[in-house]
C-alpha cells in the first residue's frame, strides 16, 4: 500500500471513528554506509525505511501513535492506541493542529550532487584515507573506524486542516578512528565530518588531521591537578553546548528544568557570547523551511552580547508564556510527539584564530576531547564534571599532552566566564534529540582540572 | 512473521553474488511510552515498529541491509542490495529450514498489550506520590513508563527457522528537589523482562522514595574533593564500572581485530584472584535476559574472567569467523535497523565472602559510591569514565558527609588488578547499553567492592 492511499483511508476512518482534526507525520530515510579494515569492505549497510505518525484531537485532547507497517491493519491499530492515549492525558494545554503560517521560504537543503556521488566513489574515498594513514607514520597501528554514512530524508506534514508540506535533506558523515602506540602508550584520535559536498574531502587533509590527532597525544604527561584557564576547542565547545542547549527550551524552563526560566532580557553570559539559531543555512545539515508542526521558520537571536533575548518556542510552549512560535517544534522522528530543539544553533564566531587564542594564553589546559557528556553532566543544575583529553600551555605554545583528565565546573559560570571567542566556526555531529549545534572555540577563564 | 517461500526466495537472492551466509531477522514490536510530569499525563505515545533486515556474509565481508517494505518485491530489493558488495558467482545453497521451536525461558503472565493505559497511569500516580511527598524539598517529580512487546523471526541460509518474543516494563522516577537556590536531581529505573506482573510487584515505596532521597541528599552534598582515592563501589548498579572497564572490551566487536586491551589474552592473568566476571542471559526474567540472541542462538551463562584469569569473549557469528572462536549467544541489537554483533546481557562480579561493614570499616579514608550513573569507555586503551550520583566521604571507617559532582576516571585492566575487597551482597541493576548495534536492555551487576585507588575528578579542587 502506498503512502498516498493509506493516508487517505486513515483520515476517512479516522472522521468515522470520532476524531475532530488529525494528522499525519510521514518520513522516508534511505542511507548507505561503509567500513574498511584492512583495504577490504568490512562492512557495507544500506536500508530504505518509512514510518508515520498519527495524532488528533479525540473528544478535546490530543492523542498520538505510529506505525511503520503501512498497511490496512495499521489503521484502526493507530486510531485505537491514539484514541486511548488521548484519554489519559490531562495537560492542561489544550494541543491542537496547525493550519499553517502565512508563507514559507522555498529554500532548497538537498544537495543533487551529493546524491548522484557513486557508491564506489565513496568506497574508494575510505580506502585512500586508510591507505594514507597506515602510510602517515611509524607509530600508526592501524585504524578502529573508517566509515562513512550518506543519507537521504524526505518528510511530509499533512493534516485535515489543509496542510500539506514536503521537503527533502541530504548529508554525508565521515567518521574516522586511529590508533597510535609508542612506548607502551596507546592512544586513539578521531576525525568527524558532516557535510553535503562530497569534493570538499581531500583523503590527505583527512588522513593528516584523524593521524596527527592520535599522535599528537602520545608522550602524555601529569600535571597537577587544580582549577586552570582552559581553552574548549571549537568541536569540544560544541560538544559541551550540545549536552546543554536543552537548557534553552522554552518546554524545559517551564518545567523547572533550565535555569533560564524568567531570564529573558537578562544577562546570562560574558559581552562577548552571542549565539543563534539559524534554520536557513544553506549547508546547514538541520536546516529546514517549516518545523515539526508545520511552522515556518526563521533566524532567531537567541544571546546578544551575554543579554538572553529568546527562548526557543513550538506553539504549545508559546501560548504558555504568552508568546510566538519561534519555529523550533521538533519530532525526532516520525516515533517522536512535538518538543522543542534548535535547529542551526551556534555561538557566532568573532575575530581569533585558534593559533592566536593558544598564544594568547599565559598558562593552561587546551580540551580536545571529551567523554561521558551523557552521564557526568548535569542539564538541570548546569553541573558537569567530565572525562578529557589535551595539551598543557605554557607561555602562549602548547608544552605537551595530558594524561586522561576531568574537567570540571557548571555550565552557567562558563557562559559568563567566556574570555575570547575564536573565529573557527564548527558544527557537532547532530544527534536525533540535539539538532545541530556549532560553536568556534572558547576561552575560559578557568575550569576544575583533575590528571590521572 | 513471513512466508516461507519468500524467506528461502530472499536467502537464496542474496548468495547470488558468492556470498557463504544470508539471514533475515523481522521485527513486530508494539511499545508504549507514558510520561507523568507533575502528576499528570502530559505525553503518551504508542507505535508499531515493523522491518526486516537481511545479512551476508563473504568471508570477513559482512553486508546488512533494512527496510519496512515488507512485500516480496521489497524484500527482494533488500536482498539485491546486499548481494551487491560482493562479486562472484553463487557458492552456496541455501538448506532446507528445519524449525527450531523454543521453550522460553521466561514467563509472561500480563501482556502489556492486554492492559488499559489507565491502569499503567495508576501505578505512575501511585510513584508520583510517594516520590512527591518524600519531603518538602521535592520540586517536581517525572515519571516515564515503558512497556514492550517484540516479536522477532529468524532463518537463515544454514536451515534455521526460529521464533521469539520479548516482553519488557520499566518504570523511571525522576525527582528534583531545591532548597531555593540549588536544585539536585536523582533518579532510579527498574526494569525486567516481565509483562504487567512487574509493575504489580514492583515495591514502589523502596524505588519512588529511593529517587527522592538522592536528589535531597544531594542538596546538602559537597563539592566532591579531587584525586586519587580508595574507592567502596555499592553493589546493584555500581557494576556498571565493570561493564565499561571491563566487559565492553570483552566483546568481539573490539577483540576480533586485535584492537581490544584484552585482546589475545585468554589465560592470562588480569585481575586479582578474587575477581569473577560473569555474563549470563538465562537469569530468569531479568532485564538484559532473552531466550535467543538475534541470531537466533540459545543464549547462556558465559564466565568471563574466574578467579582473575581471561576465560571468553562475548561473540557473535560474524567476528567468531575472524577469531576462530564459536559465538556465545551473544549477538544482540537495538532493531532490525542494526546488524547484530557481540554485546552483553546480564553482567555481574560474582559474589565474595566480605560483608559490607568489614569493607567500609576496613577503609580509613576514601570515597563511598553509593549510586552510579552511567558511564563510558574508549575500549581500544581501555580509558573510561563513569558520573557518581550519590557519593559520600568515607572516615576512618565510617560513612561520612555527601559529596556531589564525582566523576570517576581510570584505564580498565589497571581498575581491575586494583579490587582488593569484594562483598558478599551480589545484585543487579537495570540500564541501557549504546553501542555500534544501538542501545539495548543490559543489567549490570556486583556485590559492594574496593578499588584501592582511582581518580576522583570533582568540582573542589586538589585534597
Amino acid at each position: 500500500m502506498n503512502v498516498e492511499s493509506f493516508s487517505h483511508k486513515l483520515l476517512e476512518a479516522g472522521k468515522r471513528f470520532g476524531y475532530a482534526d488529525m494528522e499525519l507525520y510521514y518520513e522516508r530515510v534511505k542511507t548507505f554506509g561503509c567500513q574498511i579494515f584492512q583495504s577490504e569492505i568490512d562492512k557495507y549497510e544500506s536500508s530504505e525505511v518509512s514510518g508515520v505518525s498519527f495524532r488528533g484531537v479525540f473528544e478535546g485532547k490530543m492523542g498520538y501513535a505510529f506505525t511503520e507497517k503501512i498497511a490496512e491493519d495499521s489503521i484502526p491499530f493507530l486510531l485505537e492506541n491514539a484514541k486511548e492515549n488521548a484519554q489519559i492525558i490531562e495537560d492542561e494545554e489544550a494541543e491542537d493542529i496547525f493550519s499553517g503560517s502565512e508563507r514559507y521560504r522555498e529554500q532548497t537543503y538537498y544537495s543533487s550532487e551529493l546524491q548522484q556521488v557513486s557508491i564506489q566513489d565513496q568506497v574508494r574515498l575510505l580506502l585512500d584515507i586508510e591507505r594514507l594513514i597506515l602510510a602517515y607514520d611509524a607509530r600508526v597501528t592501524g585504524t578502529n573506524r573508517c566509515m562513512l554514512e550518506s543519507s537521504e530524508k524526505e518528510r511530509t506534514i499533512l493534516n485535515s486542516k489543509g496542510l500539506d508540506l514536503k521537503d527533502l535533506q541530504n548529508s554525508l558523515t565521515l567518521y574516522i578512528s586511529v590508533i597510535v602506540k609508542s612506548e607502551g602508550q596507546t592512544k586513539t584520535g578521531t576525525y568527524i565530518k558532516i557535510t553535503k559536498d562530497f569534493h570538499s574531502l581531500h583523503p590527505e587533509d583527512i588522513a593528516r588531521q584523524a593521524a596527527e590527532e592520535a599522535l599528537r597525544q602520545l608522550g602524555s604527561r601529569s600535571i597537577r591537578s587544580r582549577a586552570y584557564p582552559v581553552l574548549l576547542r571549537n568541536d569540544m565547545a560544541a560538544a559541551l553546548i550540545q549536552t546543554f542547549s536543552p537548557v534553552f527550551s522554552a518546554e524545559n524552563t517551564q518545567r523547572g528544568h533550565s535555569l533560564l526560566r524568567d531570564k529573558v532580557g537578562a544577562s546570562i553570559g560574558a559581552s562577548a557570547l552571542n549565539i543563534v539559531d539559524d534554520p536557513n543555512l544553506p549547508d546547514g545539515v538541520c536546516s529546514r523551511n517549516f518545523d515539526g508542526e508545520g511552522f515556518a521558520t526563521q533566524r532567531l537571536q537567541i544571546v546578544e552580547n551575554g543579554t538572553l533575548l529568546s527562548l526557543l518556542h513550538n506553539r504549545k510552549t508559546a501560548k504558555k508564556d504568552n508568546t510566538e512560535s519561534t519555529g523550533h517544534a521538533h519530532k525526532s522522528s516520525y516515533k517522536g510527539s512535538v518538543t522543542v530543539a534548535p535547529s542551526n544553533l551556534y555561538v557566532e564566531p568573532a575575530d581569533k584564530s585558534y593559533e592566536e587564542l593558544v598564544s594568547s594564553m599565559d598558562e593552561g589546559v587546551i580540551i580536545t576531547h571529551l567523554a561521558g557528556l551523557h552521564s557526568g553532566a548535569n542539564t538541570i543544575s548546569g553541573n558537569f564534571s567530565l572525562a578529557a583529553r589535551g595539551y598543557y600551555v605554557e607561555k602562549g605554545q602548547i608544552q605537551f599532552p595530558v594524561n586522561q583528565m576531568t574537567i570540571a565546573g557548571n555550565f552557567y559560570d562558563v557562559l559568563h566566564s567566556i574570555q575570547d571567542v575564536g573565529s573557527d566556526l564548527e558544527f557537532s555531529h547532530p544527534t536525533a534529540a540535539s539538532g545541530c549545534i556549532g560553536s568556534p572555540s572558547l576561552l575560559i577563564k578557568e575550569l576544575s582540572v583533575t590528571v590521572e | 512473521m513471513l512466508e516461507k517461500s519468500i524467506v528461502e526466495e530472499v536467502l537464496g537472492l542474496a548468495l547470488s553474488s558468492g556470498g557463504d551466509f544470508s539471514e533475515i531477522f523481522a521485527e513486530d514490536r508494539r511499545t508504549n511510552n507514558i510520561t507523568l510530569e507533575s502528576g499528570r499525563v502530559e505525553k503518551s505515545l504508542s507505535g508499531r515498529d515493523f522491518g526486516v533486515g537481511v545479512r551476508v556474509f563473504k568471508g570477513f565481508t559482512s553486508t546488512y541491509t533494512y527496510t519496512t517494505d515488507s512485500s516480496r518485491e521489497g524484500l527482494l530489493k533488500a536482498a539485491r542490495n546486499a548481494a551487491e558488495a560482493m562479486s562472484g558467482s553463487p557458492s552456496v545453497r541455501p538448506q532446507p529450514f528445519a524449525a527450531e521451536p523454543i521453550s522460553p525461558l521466561h514467563a509472561i503472565r500480563w501482556y502489556p498489550t492486554q492492559v488499559a493505559k489507565s491502569d499503567k497511569v495508576g501505578v505512575m500516580k501511585q510513584a508520583y506520590e510517594i516520590a512527591k511527598n518524600y519531603h518538602a524539598a521535592i520540586q517536581q517529580v517525572m515519571v516515564y513508563y515503558f512497556d514492550e512487546e517484540q516479536n522477532v523471526f529468524i532463518a537463515n541460509s544454514e536451515g534455521k527457522w526460529i521464533e521469539d518474543q520479548r516482553v519488557r516494563s520499566r518504570l523511571m522516577i525522576h525527582s528534583t528537589a531545591t532548597d531555593g537556590h540549588k536544585v539536585e536531581s536523582g533518579s532510579y529505573g527498574p526494569g525486567a523482562h516481565k509483562g504487567f506482573e512487574f509493575m504489580k510487584h514492583l515495591d514502589l515505596r523502596h524505588y519512588a522514595g529511593e529517587a527522592s532521597r538522592i536528589a535531597v541528599t544531594m542538596l546538602g552534598a559537597a563539592p566532591c574533593p579531587s584525586g586519587k582515592f580508595p574507592v567502596v563501589i555499592d553493589n546493584e548498579f555500581g557494576g556498571v564500572i565493570f561493564h565499561e572497564a571491563c566487559g565492553h572490551g570483552l566483546e568481539a566487536t573490539s577483540v576480533a581485530k586485535h584492537n581490544s586491551v584484552f585482546s589475545d589474552r585468554i589465560g592470562e592473568k588480569v585481575a586479582p584472584d578474587l575477581v569473577t566476571y560473569i555474563d549470563d542471559g538465562t537469569l530468569q526474567n531479568e532485564w538484559g535476559s532473552i531466550t535467543i540472541d538475534d541470531e537466533g542462538e540459545k543464549t547462556r551463562r558465559n564466565v568471563l574472567i574466574e578467579q582473575g584469569i581471561l576465560k571468553g569473549y562475548l561473540i557473535d557469528r560474524f567476528n567468531s569467523r575472524r577469531m576462530g572462536m564459536a559465538p556465545t549467544g551473544s549477538s544482540r541489537r537495538q532493531s532490525y535497523r542494526f546488524a547484530p554483533t557481540s554485546r552483553m546481557t546480564n553482567t555481574f562480579i560474582a559474589p565474595g565472602e566480605s560483608t559490607p561493614e568489614e569493607i567500609l570499616g576496613s577503609t580509613e579514608y576514601g570515597i563511598y559510591a553509593k549510586y552510579m550513573g552511567g558511564g563510558q569507555v574508549n575500549t581500544t586503551t581501555g580509558d573510561y569514565n563513569f558520573a557518581v550520583k550519590e557519593g559520600y566521604l568515607i572516615e576512618n571507617g565510617k560513612i561520612g558527609a555527601p559529596i556531589k559532582g564525582a566523576t570517576l576516571i581510570g584505564n580498565g585492566p589497571k581498575t581491575l588488578q586494583l579490587v582488593d575487597m569484594i562483598g558478599n551482597n551480589l545484585a543487579h541493576g537495570a540500564g541501557m547499553c549504546g553501542s555500534l548495534s544501538g542501545s539495548i536492555p543490559v543489567n549490570v551487576g556486583q556485590p559492594m567492592l574496593r578499588v584501592s585507588e582511582m581518580t576522583v575528578g570533582g568540582t573542589k579542587g586538589d585534597e
